[in-house]
């Protein structure tokens, strides 16, 4: 699906990403935990194609494509998801008129016609009741005035709508209580299929609790400096990232 | 200041401050328009007296006058037929229409109120004369050279208590090399009476020249007027546009003003709120390109108690154009329990682009609500890529922005056939393929 080959960006000088590598094949979900500031949404972003980072080295193969020659639109026309840790508010544009804009470029990708304002409506329906989104929420603007749990709920909404083969969620678990998060982790659990493979960016084990993933990565200062199972982010829960820090130095 | 200070503007300049070469050159044109044409004395004799507009006339730093110094011949074409354009820029519009090409009334194109209450006729057919005295008329050169030369526009009267069943669509449009298209439309709304109007600018690839228009409207006690000002000026016509409001109480008047396109744009706006209990409403938005430049002057001035005035003008100036919002609200002493809002809002799509904005509040009452603001800013870099990111394409993307930024403004205008063609014509001219879908469905 996609394979990260010692990925290097920074921003102007700084390096921020130093040589990262993964792969994740078709079906897997993948986590990656790691201290704040170890590079986690900067990794999302360069996949997602922000251009305010400078890849100066490395390269992604996503299906046989060249990711990082692709725009940010590209990128997702072709089925690549970013669930934003921080989603925009976007005053005046309604999430429904900004989701329909964004499932119809998919479709001109595709070669299809603009979808049909009453097949919009109901797979609006369908897409919403997947993570008890608000009627009232999908008319108002994008993520104006959502609380945090709202927001992230529309982040899968609109994963739901767009059905991307990959998905990264950055940190969609912070910020929501205990029912959010089930809500959350249960529309994408939902989505998971032999076809799609995630990569679930988070800061606490607990998340993993409802989204089990295949592999746990540890991601410090820029690097993946261990890898294993789900047994990795309950040890790391418990014992902290000191260790791992201590190991990588020794 | 002292409480019982008058407005600035309202003084009569005591020294002009005149710029010689500016001067000659508008008294070139002075004379070269005598020869062509009869000229108004009440009015022209301000001429030699006003400054010349120059960049050192505080009205006109930002404005560049120059694009108005040209030799002048008299137009050819004198119907919409000849010019070949449409009489009716807006389809499916179903309005009564007045149509001027050249300056000069169209009867053929026009389609007249015949309705009881109400009289509308060419200017020419009148025997109006115009008081100068006291009007912009006497205070700017431009609406002077107005006063003198303007030999054609509407007079317009609704009686007391009389509604217009339809809006009233006056269409002005330029065609070919250097006319001097100047023109003054008679507005006159009785007691309790009601007009939607529209004016609509059009002009020719090839036009080029003066377009000059005073619109002056005396509305009495209880009128309610909405005018739907559109400009579409394709070629290189430079516009000004003066309307002078005078309100009685409990009047509403609302002046949506939407440019288009055009080289050169310059709106002043002047509304006096005369009578208590006054509504004024006045909002626009302007989306230059190429080195277009669009000024919006506004002068609110409240005499009277317990009126409101509410302003919203917002810009996307896009390559190397430029504009210039300026907005003066005067509170007389007297206007107790005012409401008087502006806004001004301006995205600089490109790092050519300017805009030189102006609120000025000068309030002498104590018991008044005024707010304003003024921004200045570019596209949300944030909310494009998080909409890039969903699989929206930039152009797309901004076009979301720019439909969330004047929404406000094009939801205003009265003539719900006249929103529709405004936003088809920027959907054009802008290259938004989706965009009037997006908003149908909105
Ligand atoms: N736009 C930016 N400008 C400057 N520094 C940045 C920017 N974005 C991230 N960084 C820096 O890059 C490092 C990694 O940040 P980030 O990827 O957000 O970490 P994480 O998501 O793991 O907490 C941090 O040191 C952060 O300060
Ligand atoms: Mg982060």
């Amino acid at each position: 699906m996609i394979n990260i080959k010692e990925l290097q960006a920074s921003i102007g000088d700084t390096p921020i990403l130093k040589s990262l590598n993964l792969e994740i094949k078709p079906g897997e979900v993948h986590a990656i935990m790691g201290p704040n500031g170890s590079g986690k949404s900067t990794l999302a972003s360069v996949l997602a194609g922000r251009e305010d980072y400078d890849i100066t080295g490395g390269s992604v193969d996503f299906d046989g494509q060249d990711l990082l020659e692709m725009d940010a639109t590209e990128r997702a026309r072709s089925g690549l998801f970013l669930a934003f840790q921080y989603p925009v508010e976007i005053p005046g544009v309604s999430n429904i008129n900004f989701m329909r804009a964004a499932v119809n470029g998919k479709r001109e990708h595709e070669g299809l016609e603009p979808i049909k304002g009453k097949d919009f409506l109901n797979l609006v329906k369908e897409k919403a009741s997947l993570v008890e989104l608000d009627g009232r929420l999908r008319n108002r603007s994008v993520n104006e005035g959502f609380s945090g749990g709202e927001k992230k709920r529309n982040e899968i909404f609109q994963m739901a709508m767009l059905e991307p083969r990959f998905a990264v969620l950055d940190e969609t678990d912070s910020g929501l209580d205990i029912d959010a998060l089930r809500i959350v982790a249960n529309g994408v659990n939902a989505m998971r299929s032999p076809e799609r493979s995630f990569l679930v960016i988070t800061h606490y084990q607990r998340l993993l609790d409802y989204i089990v993933p295949d592999f746990v990565h540890i991601l410090v200062d820029g690097k993946i400096v261990m890898s294993g199972d789900k047994e990795l982010a309950l040890k790391l829960e418990e014992e902290g990232y000191d260790w791992i820090k201590e190991d990588v130095s020794a | 200041m002292t409480p019982s200070a008058e407005p600035i503007v309202m003084d009569l300049q005591r020294k002009p401050n005149i710029h010689p070469a500016t001067q000659a050159k508008g008294e070139a044109l002075v004379s070269a328009l005598a020869g062509q044409r009869t000229s108004v004395d009440s009015a022209a004799k301000y001429l030699s007296a006003l400054p010349v507009p120059h960049r050192r006339v505080e009205r006109w730093k930002h404005t560049a006058v120059s694009g108005f110094w040209a030799d002048y011949s008299e137009p050819v074409v004198q119907t919409i037929e000849a010019a070949g354009c449409e009489a009716c820029p807006v389809p499916g519009l179903h309005a009564y229409r007045i149509v001027f090409v050249n300056g000069t009334f169209d009867a053929e194109a026009s389609d007249l109120p015949v309705h009881s209450g109400v009289r509308c006729e060419p200017l020419s057919m009148s025997s109006a004369g115009i008081e100068a005295e006291g009007n912009l008329e006497s205070r700017e050169w431009f609406a002077a050279l107005n006063g003198a030369f303007a030999a054609e526009g509407m007079k317009l009267l609704v009686e007391r208590g009389v509604v217009l069943d339809r809006p009233l669509l006056v269409h002005h449009h330029t065609h070919g090399a250097n006319s001097a298209n100047i023109m003054r439309h008679e507005i006159e709304v009785e007691e309790n009476a009601q007009v939607q109007l529209i004016h609509w600018s059009t002009a020719n690839e090839d036009a080029s020249g003066m377009v000059n228009i005073m619109t002056r409207m005396q509305v009495a006690s209880g009128g309610i007027v909405a005018l739907d000002k559109v400009q579409d000026e394709a070629g290189a016509v430079h516009h000004l546009a003066f309307e002078q409001i005078k309100q009685a109480g409990s009047s509403q008047v609302r002046i949506h003003t939407g440019t288009i396109q055009g080289k050169w744009v310059r709106n002043d706006l002047n509304f006096e709120l005369n009578g208590e209990g006054c509504d004024a409403v006045l909002n626009g938005f302007f989306l230059p390109k190429g080195r277009e430049f669009v000024d919006n002057h506004t002068t609110v001035d409240h005499r009277a108690a317990h009126c409101t005035s509410s302003e919203q003008y917002m810009g996307i100036l896009y390559d190397s154009s430029s504009g210039v919002f300026n907005g003066k609200v005067f509170v007389r002493p007297d206007a107790q329990q005012t409401n008087a809002y502006q806004q001004n809002g301006n995205i600089l799509a490109t790092d050519k682009a300017t805009i030189n904005a102006k609120p000025e509040l000068e309030i002498y009452a104590d018991d008044v609500k005024c707010s304003h603001g003024c921004t200045i800013g570019q596209f949300d870099e944030e909310a494009l890529f998080y909409a890039r990111s969903r699989g929206i394409g930039e152009a797309e993307a901004k076009a979301m922005l720019v439909h969330a930024f004047i929404g406000d403004v094009l939801e205003g205008f009265a003539v719900q056939e006249v929103r529709l063609e405004v936003e088809h014509r920027l959907a054009t001219r802008h290259g938004w393929d989706t965009w009037n879908d997006t908003i149908e469905n909105a």
